[in-house]
């Protein structure tokens, strides 16, 4: 019942789309400032090539620890955003973490609690590494990063030009959910009744909202997609001179070869401890 | 030499049955400043488009004659070579920034052509466009004007002969429309652009173009100097462009026989005062209105409003607002771009809660009052018609307040609204679809609908071009007996001297000044410190007598005769 009526004052009240809004630019934009934002978005993805699929197949605590270590710190160096991490403490604790607290609640041993805290680990520490890459970099370098490895142009823009509309999006969606807000009429939501019709109500608002934001941001896209052919779009996606200039930009610095050797230095320490134990 | 030459060009786009562009044949040169005129719907714009290539080579339809850009033939030159001759700003030029960041925009269209240099090119369109410094800002962190400019970088960076502008500053206000025409110019003197601008405004037209062409209903119906073709009033007028209010005046006085029939009519400030006299036997002095009693039914008290922002601390907008809005009011809500006049709506409607302070609405503090339950006393029409569109026909979208709140006699008064707002014949239509009158016109009716006592209008006539802006102010002097208490905050000065009766005027989210026409656009201080810029109508009566304060055409034709 509390939750049900936090959720129903919170969904258009104080989690608002500004919020939001603010929360997504931080996470593209607000953070090119730290180091995992200047280094070379190529070695990151072969970095995160190494922390995003290991874990899955070591099952071994220790190592698993130290790579969780591991990537708590670069996550704490790319200064992800509030949201972002929220999210991911929610991401976890629904998959596996409820059921470790749980089983340590009512005293289960050593042998229920370890197999769980190794699966939420390997969940932990993957989600965790995910978190340091796609958003301790800006959207253009890892689009950069992605078309270096040979991935097709067009996805690449996609990224790029994604993080450009969404805020445009956001801005446009809480306009039009605001015109239900004013013209609307909400059920009275003072009852327990009321505010789960209250809910409803705005579940459906939301729903509700998505037809005019498509129309206008087909009735935008039609400028854009004039102002790309005009811009040479469809040219640069033939010309391999293109992708040459654009990743000539990439370049790798003592940085980068120095996170690539602490990471090395810290994995190896960390199997050598748990061969030790 | 031409940079632009077309021949017998007709076009029909696909599946219209009337071609939009009839056997134009013009010849435009190297260097020309010209700016493009003609009615809604005329071809303006579809004849711009023509000039880079988009028509006929990614718009298909009919297309006959021939157009050469350049010495280029627009039919069959690569759409990249076109490109780095013919650069195109849209209209709604926000819609035409890909690229997140300030620089990568301005050399996206560069990188895109393999052109090696891409960023020093960047770099010299946004210093050629006075955006120096701002490399690195994000593209949101930009103004409106600012980001006008930066589309135009980003046409400017490939260095093209042309450069073609759609509307360039009906987004604008004052000052930032000045910076453009500025930049304009500069590219046009000093770098030898040829610059064509769509463009109502008549006064920029003036100041700035060196031809002007007009189109009529496809046509082309002539290209003169800029002097000689303000002077044509009858013909503009029938096309609903109208010209300098100076030129306008002169007219009226001639017909009247007041000046010389010989005297070529003046299409500037600078020229036309040399023609006026201040009439003797009048009093300069306008009747001042009697400052009001009446009780308050918006009030702040000690408000404090700050936002977040994405790096760095919160940008505040207000400290310690305090003011009363008063019943009866006609109040215009002035300052630059930034000022705050959408953070004063959005408080009064609920949408913002103030940091510190209270909003109070006819006497109760709205703090703990949802938005939803003050739209029976107060309601706010949004700048972009567009977002107040939420059902799928205009019908729909005016009777939704009223259906959700079972209103008796919903359908009389939706009809009735309808009708009163001229729009019955488009009731089944989807908003966004409408022309802009006609969309303006909507969202007003939506926003009168609940019969609210106190009505917010955000630019109620930006982005119109001047026929339609007449017929929005025709339907708010209308409104003025529908709605008790109206605040419009606005750039349109006119609609400000001829509408409003108390002017507020913002200015780094202080109250700078609140009172009448007279205290405000009287107040050299006040005018000079906001960069308030009055109708040159007025600004032609300050010239000749600084005593002489009048708003109108008329009332200048009522206190100044013609210099023999």
């Amino acid at each position: 019942m509390k939750i049900g009526e936090k959720l129903s004052e919170n969904i258009l009240d104080k989690l608002s789309i500004d919020f939001l809004r603010n929360q997504v630019l931080k996470n593209a934009y607000g953070n090119n400032d730290t180091v995992i934002a200047g280094m070379d978005p190529r070695i990151l993805l072969i970095w995160y090539l190494f922390f995003g699929l290991v874990p899955w197949f070591v099952s071994d605590i220790p190592f698993l620890i130290g790579c969780f270590v591991l990537v708590a710190v670069t996550t704490i160096m790319a200064r992800v955003a509030g949201l972002v991490l929220f999210l991911f403490g929610l991401g976890v604790f629904s998959q596996t973490g409820y059921l470790l607290i749980v089983t340590l609640i009512f005293g289960g041993d050593a042998s229920a609690i370890a197999p769980l805290l190794i699966l939420t680990l390997k969940v932990a520490t993957v989600s965790l590494a995910s978190v340091t890459v796609f958003s301790g970099m800006d959207p253009d370098k890892l689009a950069n990063g992605l078309m270096w490895y040979g991935c097709p142009e067009r996805l690449s823009f996609s990224i790029s030009y994604a993080y450009r509309m969404l805020p445009i999006l956001m801005e446009e969606f809480q306009n039009i959910l605001l015109s239900y807000r004013l013209r609307g009429n909400p059920p009275e939501h003072k009852s327990f009744i009321g505010k789960i019709k209250y809910l409803v109500y705005q579940i459906k608002i939301i729903i509700h909202s998505f037809y005019p934001l498509m129309l206008n941001t087909a009735k935008r896209s039609r400028t854009t997609v004039e102002v790309l052919e005009i811009k040479g779009y469809r040219y640069a996606a033939v010309n391999k001179n293109v992708k040459k200039i654009r990743l000539s930009c990439l370049k790798m610095s003592n940085n980068d070869l120095l996170f690539l050797a602490v990471s090395f230095l810290w994995i190896a320490v960390t199997i050598l401890v748990s061969t030790l134990i | 030499m031409n940079v632009i030459e077309t021949k017998h060009l007709t076009y029909s786009y696909p599946g219209a049955d009337k071609p939009t562009l009839k056997d134009v044949t013009v010849n435009i040169e190297k260097g020309d400043f010209l700016a493009i005129v003609g009615n809604n719907g005329c071809g303006k714009s579809t004849f711009c488009k023509t000039l880079n290539g988009l028509i006929p080579q990614f718009i298909g339809g009919d297309f006959k004659g021939s157009v050469k850009a350049c010495e280029l033939d627009t039919r069959t030159a690569d759409v990249a070579d076109l490109a780095r001759k013919v650069g195109y700003v849209y209209q709604d030029f926000e819609n035409q920034i890909i690229r997140p960041t300030v620089l990568d925009d301005a050399s996206y269209a560069c990188l895109n052509y393999a052109m090696t240099d891409y960023k020093e090119r960047g770099l010299k369109a946004l210093e050629q466009c006075g955006l120096s410094g701002k490399e690195d800002d994000f593209i949101w962190q930009l103004s409106g004007g600012q980001t006008h400019l930066l589309a135009l970088a980003g046409a400017v960076s490939l260095q093209p002969e042309v450069l073609i502008l759609d509307e360039p500053i009906a987004q604008l206000d004052p000052k930032h429309a000045d910076g453009i025409y500025r930049v304009l110019k500069n590219l046009n003197e000093n770098h030898g652009k040829t610059i064509i601008v769509i463009e109502h405004h008549t006064e920029y037209i003036a100041d700035f173009c060196k031809h002007v062409m007009l189109l009529k209903d496809g046509e082309l119906k002539w290209v003169l100097p800029t002097e000689e073709a303000l002077q044509q009033v009858e013909e503009l007028q029938e096309c609903n462009i109208f010209p300098p209010q100076v030129t306008i005046a002169a007219h009226r006085m001639k017909r009247a026989g007041g000046l010389n029939d010989n005297t070529p009519l003046p299409v500037t400030i600078e020229k036309a005062k040399d023609l006026f006299a201040l009439k003797d036997d009048i009093n300069t002095s306008a009747p001042l209105i009697p400052s009001d009693n009446s009780e308050a039914v918006a009030s702040f008290r000690n408000v404090s409003v700050s936002y977040r922002t994405v790096k760095g601390e919160p940008h505040t907008v207000f400290k310690n607002l305090n003011l009363d809005i008063n019943k009866g009011n006609k109040i215009a809500l002035i300052g630059s771009n930034g000022a705050g006049k959408s953070t004063m709506m959005k408080l009064l409607v609920g949408l913002l809660k103030p940091g510190t302070g209270e909003v109070l609405l006819n006497g109760k503090s709205i703090k703990n009052v949802k938005p939803e339950a003050l739209s029976r006393q107060i309601s706010m029409v949004y700048q972009n018609p567009e977002d107040m569109f939420i059902k799928d026909s205009i019908y729909g979208d005016i009777s939704y307040a009223m259906e959700v709140r079972n209103v008796e006699n919903c359908m009389e008064r939706t009809e009735e609204l309808l009708k009163c707002f001229r729009l019955t014949e488009l009731k089944d239509r989807d908003g966004r679809l409408l022309s802009g009158g006609q969309m303006r016109r909507a969202s007003l009716a939506i926003g009168v609908a609940l019969n609210p006592g106190i009505l917010l209008l955000d630019e109620p006539t930006a982005n119109l071009d001047i026929a339609t802006r007449k017929e929005i102010m025709r339907t708010l002097e209308d409104m003025k007996e529908i709605t008790e208490t109206v605040v419009i905050a606005t750039h349109d000065m006119q609609l400000v001297c001829e509408w409003a009766e108390r002017i507020i005027v913002l200015y780094n989210g202080e109250v700078v000044a609140d009172g009448n026409r007279n205290e405000i656009f009287g107040n050299p201080d006040i005018v000079n410190k906001v960069g308030i810029r009055p109708p040159e109508i007025f600004s032609l009566g300050q010239e000749i007598n600084k005593d002489a304060l009048c708003y109108t055409i008329d009332e200048f034709l009522d206190k100044f005769e013609g210099r023999a």
